[in-house]
């Protein structure tokens, strides 16, 4: 029908396929290990999602019986459900509200500094908390704001009343400040490369032009600096908020105790407490049902976040 | 053209600036930099209290008020304690064995997946599809749960390395580096006789060094701050990798006293010494590592940044 069909040599065989295949046999054969690797670890516990469906038994995933919607009816009535969604929600909303725009006005600043030695210094301390774990961050963190700690004992100073047991730690007022601030802490500096590789890549004659016109240092950033991030600026953006499910597991588990999960507890947290402290006795096929649930937003938004990066002309993987 | 300054730099580059424009350090540099040199102080404070923390004796501690800028006095009884104890030798060997097999398992894995998506092979495009489909969606905790348990991989080394094999951002960003390298040499090499492994080995991994050398600095970095899954499947204490050992001492300093000497309690000094005193312990090798390799710690980002 069309000129390019008549000029392809001939239509892909069954056999000519094979031959292609024992071509590249040796790829075939590096495939191996990571398809085992992709289906043993990603593919086979998305089998394992129709727990979601079934009332869990010891005897394994097959030998549970199927229980319908049970699990999703009661999710709305758990008295705990639907305070960790909101909690997830809000604590999301506050990391974008704050958290996001930190590592952008930070690489802004960082820019400006016209010693590179001293700026590879300064780099080189925000991006560092990056590599510890939580664990870590939260072990340091207790001993500046647990009872013991050093923010207590400078508060005596001034509040002389405040109690032997003031602990911020505990304080389900000041946990979700406590989540934001902390992820700055230890994310914004590393957040910053990627804004300062986007600025690396504006075209120097640009400052000097409008310098030589007669710009001042903000004009150059408001005019030459913004222009130049705002894709890598909204890309971001959008990427973030394409996570929104995602409260941050790692952190959050390693700071919460009891008194905060009025205000700290995200879905993440909440489907491993259910799961595995055993007090809860909950059917482990109800928290197969919540993290199906919580999966299954988070692919929408991701793929509509991936949608709307590719129209902002971003390559995307998928 | 009488106030302008016109000067080639040793790169060639030509600098034209108003002579009552040349940089110089104004009233906004000292304001910047006093921020940002404050940012930076408040970011190692904490760090550097915790260190503060473990070196000074516990009665002096308790009865300090106020901002602790430099130890009143010293003591390292802290970290004799913490050196006694098992539990952080049994931590820093099961995370240094987590560390070389895991990073070696994850360079070989990633390597080759991304060395396979480079062949337009058939089959290539559902499998690439495949492959990154999970990274968007995932069967969540309990059914991998159930999966380590089936696989009879509960209390093992295995648990801690095999579930985390290829970072797939990684192994795309290492894929495209491969892709860019000419086609010319690999085709030669065929020509020669030499098998897709081989052409991998001996022509690919060689021009990819630095990059390859990034990405292991990456993988080596997560293996030993490993703690999630030794959390979720791992039970017995001598198994821990070191960031577990030092989730417990920081919710129980009990927990390792009973450990160091059976039936006795805590000795006489303080909890937050050594707690503080193992924070500091299990941070050294990034701590002492870091500030040597940063070069190549930031660097990574950026090459995924990079339009193909």
């Amino acid at each position: 029908m069309t000129a390019q069909t008549a000029v392809r040599p001939r239509k892909k065989t069954f056999q000519h396929t094979l031959r292609v295949m024992w071509d590249y046999r040796w790829i075939y054969l590096m495939l191996i290990p990571c398809l085992a690797y992709f289906i043993i670890f990603k593919y086979v516990p998305m089998y394992g999602i129709q727990l979601a469906f079934k009332d869990f038994k010891l005897a394994g995933i097959a030998a549970s019986p199927w229980n319908n919607f049970e699990h999703f009816k009661y999710m709305m009535s758990e008295p705990q459900f639907l305070p960790a969604l909101r909690n997830t929600l809000i604590i999301s909303f506050y990391r974008i509200l704050f958290g996001f725009p930190f590592p952008i006005i930070l690489a802004i600043m960082i820019n400006e500094v016209y010693m590179p030695r001293y700026k590879r210094v300064l780099q080189t301390i925000y991006t560092f908390p990056h590599f510890l774990t939580w664990v870590v961050m939260a072990g340091i963190m207790l001993n500046l704001l647990g009872s013991t700690g050093m923010v207590r004992k400078v508060s005596e100073v001034f509040v002389p009343g405040i109690g032997e047991n003031w602990n911020l730690m505990y304080n389900k007022n000041a946990f979700r400040t406590i989540l934001v601030v902390s992820d700055i802490w230890k994310e914004a500096g590393w957040g910053t490369i990627i804004y300062l590789a986007a600025i690396t890549g504006i075209d120097q004659s640009l400052y000097e032009a409008a310098t030589i016109d007669g710009a001042n240092r903000f004009q150059r950033i408001w005019y030459i600096t913004l222009p130049g991030m705002i894709n890598m600026i909204a890309i971001q953006f959008v990427l973030r908020v394409g996570a929104v499910m995602e409260g941050g597991f790692d952190q959050v588990f390693n700071l919460y105790t009891a008194p905060v999960y009025e205000t700290g507890d995200i879905i993440d947290t909440y489907i491993y407490r259910l799961s595995f402290v055993k007090s809860t006795g909950i059917n482990l096929g109800f928290t197969t049902a919540v993290g199906l649930f919580k999966n299954v937003i988070n692919f929408v938004l991701l793929m509509l976040a991936n949608g709307v990066t590719k129209a902002l002309g971003q390559e995307t993987v998928l | 053209m009488a106030n302008t300054d016109v000067r080639v730099d040793k790169h060639g580059n030509v600098h034209i600036a108003k002579k009552n424009r040349i940089r110089r350090f104004g009233l906004v540099d000292g304001v910047l930099l006093f921020f940002l040199t404050l940012l930076a102080l408040l970011i190692l404070y904490p760090f550097y209290n915790a260190f503060l923390v473990s070196i000074v004796p516990n009665t002096v501690y308790m009865r300090y008020k106020g901002l602790m800028l430099w130890p009143p006095a010293l003591t390292f009884e802290a970290y004799e304690f913490t050196f006694k104890s098992s539990l952080i030798w049994t931590g820093y060997r099961n995370s240094i064995l987590i560390t070389v097999f895991g990073t070696i398992y994850n360079m070989v894995l990633t390597i080759l997946c991304a060395y396979v998506l480079t062949k337009p092979i058939p089959g290539g495009k559902f499998i690439r599809f495949a492959i990154v489909f999970t990274m968007y969606f995932s069967g969540g905790l309990v059914p991998f749960y159930v999966l380590i348990r089936d696989l009879n991989m509960m209390d093992t080394l295995y648990s801690m390395v095999m579930p985390t094999g290829i970072n797939i951002m990684y192994m795309l960003i290492i894929s495209n580096y491969f892709k860019s390298l000419p086609p010319a040499l690999e085709e030669s090499a065929k020509i020669d006789g030499a098998t897709d492994l081989r052409i991998l080995w001996s022509i690919i991994l060689p021009l990819s060094l630095p990059l390859l050398a990034t990405f292991t600095l990456y993988y080596a970095v997560e293996r030993w701050n490993e703690w999630y899954n030794a959390m979720l499947f791992v039970k017995s204490v001598n198994k821990w990798p070191l960031q577990n050992v030092l989730r417990t001492i920081i919710n129980d300093v009990n927990m390792m006293a009973t450990q160091n000497i059976p039936g006795q309690a805590k000795p006489d000094i303080q909890g937050d010494a050594i707690k503080m005193s193992s924070i500091i312990v299990a941070m050294a090798p990034i701590m002492c590592l870091y500030p040597f390799l940063q070069r190549y710690f930031l660097s990574g980002l950026t090459l995924g940044a990079v339009k193909e």
